[in-house]
């Protein structure tokens, strides 16, 4: 296991310098941000100062070359905005925007799991109809939407919670349901139609053919057995949470990471937009990871190599 | 003959599966009984109702399908009228099942051990060390060397042999009064398959367990079986002793089913076949359901059904053939 960790995470260093490569690609073809720095009437002299001045003058090979050597010392240069070192930034915002994401995967996965295998073990009653049914209208509906409706209804008309911001509980769950509904709704088809696939095995005939109750068989024998494609959307799911909260975070003035990585791109910020891409790259190939280890302890038949 | 008592009597047995495209049959009419210790083999091709029938004894049938009429009698209790806890009391303990595919029915995620000590903590109700200790033994029994690591290891490791003999160990480890074997030997190399025939037949006469098994071969039959059931199309077309049915088999079907089967002594390249296949549910003959197939086929017998009927002491036989000349006496 050891071993095939740090196979795993001696992997990881192509794929950062990859990344790294292609948000300053990006960064460097988004335009020169000298202009936004300054105010209008601006002479052309001081722009071109201010373009030597942040090596902007540079050709690409020798930009990147310095931007990659401040990297490795954990330096993605400074946010024009703020006039400070933006990972600490960056850093600063994500436990906000973790909290926010493990709230929605966890009633993602309270919706999701017992929904799901409900609808797989009544396939093609009304109920599952309706849960099947229910799962594609919480799929479709837009956070933004979805989001502006619960602060209507449960903080502006009954006042239960806050409408916007973070600190307590109270204000963690509006954001956390709104983002939380479509991931729900993704796991719960996901999980039923690997169930109804699992349930018609052998094994779990086998299993009935033993005498056991039917929460053994459905529970113990089939669930299991359907959860590795389930880790699999549940952890690409949770990275697209911490990475893609974008609107859910603007919706709710939620301090985040999503919040901050828009206004960085409003005011061309770009140390802070690579600091971010960077951080929720990370996390992607992390929460990878940490399904490749899951699919491990789940399906001994899957080998370490 | 063994003149145990039924333990296990199937009356008029009808299962059927409502689908989207109708009503379909797949045991219609099946009656016969499992005497205590006596192997009964019930032979068909596929599609001929032998599993739907093991399944409907096991109350294993999933929706759509229902049995719809008759009665299983086991031990003198109607199955078909139990409830769910009752019913879940007797499978694994009383009536046991193995399977055909000896490696997609064991689940994969659990050890050996595991599954197996399953039934054991769940019918004996003993702790997890009697049922390591029972599960261990049992595992001995059924021939498993190294039994201690088997317990431990997982399904995909061992081989297709050594896991019809975990799934016997299994099915055996509450001592069933029933076991039933759907195809046992089906996946399994001939060389495999012979030891495994000779396994269930040594633990079952040592407990006197009862065999029901389900197959299409007839090798098989006249190594294991005592009497033997041959279904069509959802019915029992000839039941008799096992001697009867290979010495003087009287079913058109039967007589094809033994002509297609090939033989040590014989040199003949060619090996008959009963030609055309078994009728779809939907597309079911009318009169006796073989005569599409059946060489001997007359009129009468593509305008009425013909009745399962005796004639001889307990050699029945469904076929318009021996009912004129029952008439005729």
């Amino acid at each position: 296991m050891i071993k095939f960790l740090l196979k795993r995470v001696l992997e990881f260093i192509p794929v950062l310098l990859i990344i790294s490569f292609i948000v300053f690609s990006l960064v460097f073809v988004a335009g020169n941000p000298v202009a936004l720095m300054l105010p209008e009437d601006a002479s052309q002299e001081d722009i071109e100062r201010l373009t030597v001045a942040l090596g902007l003058d540079q050709p690409f090979i020798v930009q990147y070359g310095k931007y990659m050597l401040d990297l490795v010392q954990g330096d993605f240069g400074k946010s024009f905005r703020y006039n400070t070192d933006a990972l600490p930034l960056v850093l600063e915002r994500l436990p906000a925007t973790l909290e926010l994401a493990a709230a929605s995967m966890i009633i993602a996965i309270i919706i999701a799991i017992p929904l799901g295998v409900w609808s797989a073990t009544r396939k093609n009653s009304s109920l599952d109809l309706l849960a099947t049914g229910g799962a594609v209208i919480g799929k479709a509906m837009p956070n933004f939407w979805l989001g502006i409706m619960l602060i209507l209804l449960f903080s502006v008309t009954l006042g239960w919670f806050p409408v916007s911001g973070r600190g307590t509980i109270a204000h963690l769950i509006l954001p956390a349901i709104t983002l939380g509904t479509g991931v729900a709704a993704e796991m719960t088809r996901l999980i039923r139609s690997s169930m109804v696939e699992i349930l018609s095995q052998d094994y779990v005939r086998t299993a009935k053919s033993k005498g056991l109750r039917n929460f053994f068989v459905v529970y113990k024998h089939a669930f299991r057995n359907s959860l590795i494609p389930v880790v699999t959307i549940t952890a690409l799911q949770t990275s697209t949470l911490v990475g893609g909260a974008l609107i859910t975070e603007t919706v709710f003035s939620w301090p985040g990471l999503g919040q901050l990585l828009i206004q960085a791109v409003n005011t061309r910020d770009m140390a802070i937009v690579q600091a971010s891409v960077f951080t929720i790259a990370i996390l992607v190939i992390f929460m990878n990871l940490l399904a490749d280890v899951v699919y491990r302890i789940l399906d001994p038949r899957i080998k370490y190599s | 003959m063994k003149t145990g008592t039924a333990i296990l009597d199937v009356d008029d047995l009808h299962t059927y599966f409502r689908t989207e495209h109708g009503v379909i049959p797949s045991v219609n009419g099946v009656s016969f009984e499992v005497r205590e210790g006596e192997t009964l083999a019930i032979v068909g091709e596929s599609g001929s109702g032998k599993s739907v029938t093991s399944l409907s004894i096991m109350g294993l049938i999933d929706s759509p399908g229902k049995v719809e009429k008759g009665n299983i009698l086991f031990e003198g209790k109607n199955l078909t009228t139990l409830g769910k806890k009752d019913y879940r009391k007797l499978r694994g303990n009383e009536i046991a099942m193995i399977f055909q595919e000896p490696l997609s029915s064991l689940n994969p995620l659990f050890t050996i051990g595991n599954q197996l000590s399953e039934s054991i903590k769940l019918h004996q109700k003993v702790d997890k060390k009697t049922a390591r200790v029972k599960s261990i033994e049992m595992l001995r029994h059924v021939g498993i060397p190294r039994a201690e690591k088997v317990f431990s290891s997982f399904p995909h490791v061992l081989s297709g042999g050594m896991r019809q003999r975990v799934m016997i160990a299994m099915a055996l480890s509450c001592n069933p009064k029933l076991l039933i074997a759907d195809e046992p030997t089906t996946a399994l190399d001939v060389t495999i398959q012979a030891q495994i025939l000779e396994l269930m037949k040594k633990l079952a006469k040592e407990n006197s367990t009862a065999i029901l098994l389900i197959t299409h071969d007839l090798g098989v039959v006249a190594e294991m079986a005592d009497k033997v059931v041959v279904m069509y199309a959802g019915q029992v077309v000839e039941h008799t002793d096992v001697y009867t049915l290979f010495s003087n088999p009287k079913h058109p079907y039967t007589k094809g089913l033994l002509n297609s089967t090939p033989k040590f002594h014989e040199t003949e390249e060619v090996l008959a076949s009963i030609t055309g296949t078994v009728p779809t549910p939907s597309k079911m003959p009318k009169g006796c359901k073989f005569n599409p197939r059946c060489p001997f086929a007359t009129e009468v017998c593509t305008t009425q059904e013909p009745v399962l009927r005796e004639v001889a002491d307990g050699h029945k036989v469904r076929c318009w053939l021996y009912e004129e000349k029952e008439d005729a006496i």
